[in-house]
This record gives C-alpha cells, structure tokens and sequence, in this order.
C-alpha cells in the first residue's frame, strides 16, 4: 500500500496575456513563494523540487538552465518534465510518486508557461514528427476543431450548445481573482458573432495563451496534518498513454485525446468504487480546451451517456450552483498558461475541497474532487481528491 | 544572430526581440521502417504500412513494435487503398507556419482524418477549399506529385485528396 500525500500548500500568479515585468524565472517564483506561504514552510524545509513546462513554446530549451535559485531547486534533488498539454499534472503525478514511495515527506511541484514570448502554435506544430506528420499538423487548434466538429454533427448540440458552455466558463471566470479572460459576456449571440479560427471553432470557443504559473507543496501522512490544517489527499491518480499520429491503440479509430480520457476514467473509477460521478464526486475541474470539447468530455468522463453531453449545459447541472458543477475557476477556456494549466485544475479543486476557493466557492460542502488532464501525446492524467481518506 | 544590439530600453517594454538570419540546418533519418515508406512513395507512387503477425492490425505509420500485442512487427507490408472516406476534418483560417519547413502554408486549407478502403486511418490535406463543399463522408482519391524529382518526401509526395464521385 503506497503511503498517503496530501496537498499542504497552494499558490498561483496572476494570469494574463502579457507579462512583461518579469523573466520567466521571476513569475515562477511569485507561485513557488505563495504555495510556501500557504503551507508556511521555507523553502528549507522542501526535499525535492519538480517542476514543468512545454519548454520551446518560449523559445527556451531546458529553462532548467535559469531557475535554479529562483525555483528552489538549488542543491535539491529533482527534475523538470515536459509531457506536452498534462506537464502541469505530471509534475503532480511525479511529487506524488516521490512523497508516496516515502523517499521525501515533502516535495514542491510547480508548472509555468510564459507565452508572451514565443509563438505557441508554431511550436505544437513542430512537435509533430516532420518525417510523417507534416499534413496532420494543424496545432492544438486543428485538432480540437476536428472534435468539435464531430461533436457538432453526431451529437445533436448547436453552436448555441458551445455558445452556454462559453457563458458559464466567463461568468465563473470573472468570480475567480486568478482567471485570465474575464469578457463579461452577456448573451449567446455575443459568442456566435465571434469569429471562426477554424470551422466551426470560432476565436471566442478556444483557450486564450496565457502567462503563469501554480505551486503546490504536497506533504507525506506523517507531516501533512502538522503543517496544514485543511490538507487535501490526493486519493489516487490515473495515467494513460497513446500516439495522436498512429491511430487504433485501444480501438480508438482516430487517436483522438478523450479515447484515453475514456480508459483512464474507467479505471479510476472501477478502483475507487464510482458507479455514478454525478453523485459520487462532488465537482470537477477538467482540461476542456475548448468549449465543445468540454460537452464531449462530459461524455468521456461518464458525466453522462453518449450525446447528452450538451444537455447538461442546457439544464444547468454544471453551473457553480448546479447539481455537479464543472469548472467553477473559468477553466482553460478562460486561462491557460500551459505548463501551469493542469496543475491548475488540480489546486482549484482542492481549493474548493477546503473551501477556500472565495468568489467561485461551490456554497455546498465539497468533500470529492476530480481533476483531469490531456495533452498532445495523447496522455492523459486524473487525479481524485478527497477531504479525507 | 542579430547584428544590431538588443534594443532594451529604460522605460516601457521590457522584452527584447531577437531577429535569426542565418539558416538552421536539420537531418532527419527516416528509419528503417518509414524508409520503406518514402521508397515506395518515390519509385511506386505506392502508400504501405506493415501488419502484426500476432493481431493482423496494419498500423500506420509502420512501426517495429505492435502498440497493442507489444511484439515485434516482421517486415510484413502491405499496400494500402488510395481512395478514402473523410472521416473528420478541419478547415484553417488562419496563417500558420511550419517551424520544421520555413513556409507558411497555404490559406485556407482542409486537414482530415480519412478512413481509407480498407479500414485503416490516414491523416492528409483535402484538395477541395470550398467549405461548403466540405462534408464528412465525402470520398477522395490520393493525388500524388507526377515529377519522380519532385518526390522523396515521404507521404507528402500526395498533394492532397481529391473529391471523387462514384
């Protein structure tokens, strides 16, 4: 039995499209110092410091190089990771492996994306293997635009579907001191005269590139309860691996990201006895790209069966004041620093475990939270956490 | 590099940009598996992949190892149909550039996952840019570059796939 680990301290930056008062480094440490308040530790008191980033998106390779000092990492064991779109949450998974294994009692766990600085899609274009992939390169937005799509003629959702889903991530977004789009969008037509980027995603139905970053502290069973009087277990994570460009692992016809959401899910769920996630967690956070991507995704992660992913936005269920809300912090649609963007999901979950979460508080008591991850290799990362085990 | 200083001032912006003028050469090696592929595509015009022995799935690209069964491949390869059904697709409105090639790629132009006769999933571009003409179920034909000099790029010596009617 692998030992309990508990998320002790929370920080996150600001997030906005451009931070041009500080380095790179200088913005990680803005989170790295407010998990540490949280948890009131000094960084003297962390055994191991991993941290990640979609590195090149920057125009950086290894920004290991440059933060040695400012991550606290100088003369500590750890690492950096780079997974693609779940950086943020391997970084989680990889503290947790560490504090659970009891090799540390305390590991600190922090992903950042600065996207002021480089072209993002350029950069997930060049990702795609050039000997095979050149033709299937669309970026982050190609494919989740060929989701939509599918969504958008299988299901029976409209673009006024995509449009709701929208409005509740910027009303929920303007709640969250953190978030980084915050439009004030009133109606759904306001969503429909946006743009299209790529058909049938339109520039308002995609996530924004971001600058920040998010730090957790997590802390073994014997610390955890000393240092924090609120800690949040992660109760069990999931990790599922495919490749976006051959196509078929798990039978999944196109290779397409929710096919491992699908698996990963399944299995959590079988392990920790969830018949019904509706019931038996209390909220999500999810890695929802873009707005119809998250309709699919309550599908995928078994919210609800196959095609009534839309009418969940249309009833209201996952509304902060809803029956499961989903992405009460805005979600990615309204802030996604990459490498930091997963993470997120997993400290506002957690946030909202203790109660802390403020303007977007869920007002019910939240014991069960789930936060998922995908990213471009098709990985993807859930983590379940609970009040207590 | 930039021959001019980095234009860092004193008030305002604090990034600096950095201009490149001078070519980043890069060698990539196919392998032995996708080389067969890029052969086949510049002498034959043909598309192939290669089949698992154990479960007779045919993965493309090839590969040594079977995802699925985790054994390894042999060199049983098989030619692969050239006409297709669109199975997903994309339509970009937006300029973009490949980082690997240095060219902006044509605006707008339709990306697609396409199920080829024989069941296995092939992603490549759709000749046809009118959207409306765009539909998932349509079928296409591979359309390959006719100059044998021209070729050599692997599964980019197809254009694209053209609307077929049958």
């Amino acid at each position: 039995m692998p030992n309990r680990v508990a998320i002790v301290g929370i920080g996150q930056t600001y997030h906005t499209g451009s931070r041009d008062d500080v380095s790179q480094p200088e913005m990680v440490a803005e989170a790295v110092r407010a998990a540490l308040a949280d948890a009131q530790l000094s960084i003297k008191d962390i055994e191991g410091v991993f941290f990640g980033n979609m590195e090149t998106f920057e125009g950086i390779y290894l920004p290991d190089h440059g933060m040695a000092a400012e991550v606290g990492a100088f003369g500590k064991p750890g690492f950096k990771v780079n997974t693609g779109g779940t950086t943020g949450a391997s970084v989680v998974t990889e503290g947790f492996y560490m504090v659970s294994s009891g090799l540390y009692d305390l590991a600190l766990v922090i992903g950042f994306e600065k996207q002021d600085c480089g072209d993002t899609t350029a950069a997930i274009s060049a990702a795609a293997v050039p000997t095979w992939a050149k033709g299937a390169a669309t970026g982050a937005i190609g494919e989740f635009a060929k989701q939509a799509l599918s969504y958008l003629e299988t299901s029976g959702a409209k673009e006024e579907h995509a449009a709701m889903v929208r409005l509740k991530a910027d009303r929920n977004a303007c709640r969250n001191p953190h978030a980084h789009l915050k439009l004030g969008l009133k109606s759904v037509d306001e969503v429909l005269k946006s743009p299209y980027l790529v058909w049938p995603l339109r520039l308002m139905d995609f996530c924004p590139q971001s600058c920040g970053a998010c730090a957790l502290v997590l802390a073994s069973e014997k610390r955890a309860e000393k240092i924090h009087k609120k800690p949040v277990w992660i109760a069990d994570v999931e990790v599922v691996h495919q490749e976006p460009f051959r196509a078929g692992v798990f039978g999944d016809p196109t290779g397409k990201e929710t096919y491992t959401q699908h698996v990963a899910c399944e299995r959590l769920y079988k392990r920790n006895g969830i018949t019904n996630p509706r019931k038996d967690i209390d909220m999500a956070e999810i890695y929802e790209p873009s707005n119809w991507e998250e309709m699919n995704l309550y599908e995928h992660l078994h919210f609800c069966d196959k095609n009534e992913g839309w009418k969940l936005i249309e009833k209201g269920i996952t509304e902060i004041e809803g029956e499961f809300p989903v992405n009460p912090s805005g979600g990615v649609i309204a802030t996604n620093p990459i490498g930091a963007t997963p993470i997120i999901r997993v400290a506002e979950a957690a946030l909202q475990i203790r109660g802390d979460a403020g303007e977007h508080q869920i007002a019910r008591d939240i014991k069960t939270a789930m936060a998922t991850a995908l990213g471009g290799p098709n990985w993807t990362v859930l983590f379940l956490l609970k009040r207590s085990l | 590099m930039s021959k001019e200083s980095p234009n860092k001032k004193a008030e305002g912006s604090e990034y600096i940009r950095i201009k490149f003028d001078a070519p980043r050469p890069y060698n990539w090696s196919t392998g032995k598996y996708l080389g067969k592929v890029y052969a086949e595509a510049k002498e034959n015009k043909k598309l192939v992949s290669n089949r698992c022995p154990q479960c007779k799935e045919i993965w493309l690209p090839p590969t040594p190892v079977c995802p699925k069964c985790k054994v390894d491949m042999g060199w049983d390869w098989v030619e692969l149909p050239q006409t297709g059904t669109v199975y997903q697709y994309t339509y970009l409105v937006y300029p973009l550039w490949d980082p690997h090639f240095g060219e902006k790629w044509a605006n707008p132009y339709p990306s697609a996952t396409i199920l080829l006769d024989n069941g296995v999933f092939y992603r490549h571009w759709i000749e046809e840019t009118d959207k409306e003409k765009l539909r998932v179920g349509m079928r296409v034909q591979a359309v390959w570059k006719e100059d044998y000099d021209e070729r050599g790029q692997g599964v980019q010596d197809i254009l694209y796939f053209r609307t077929i009617e049958e």
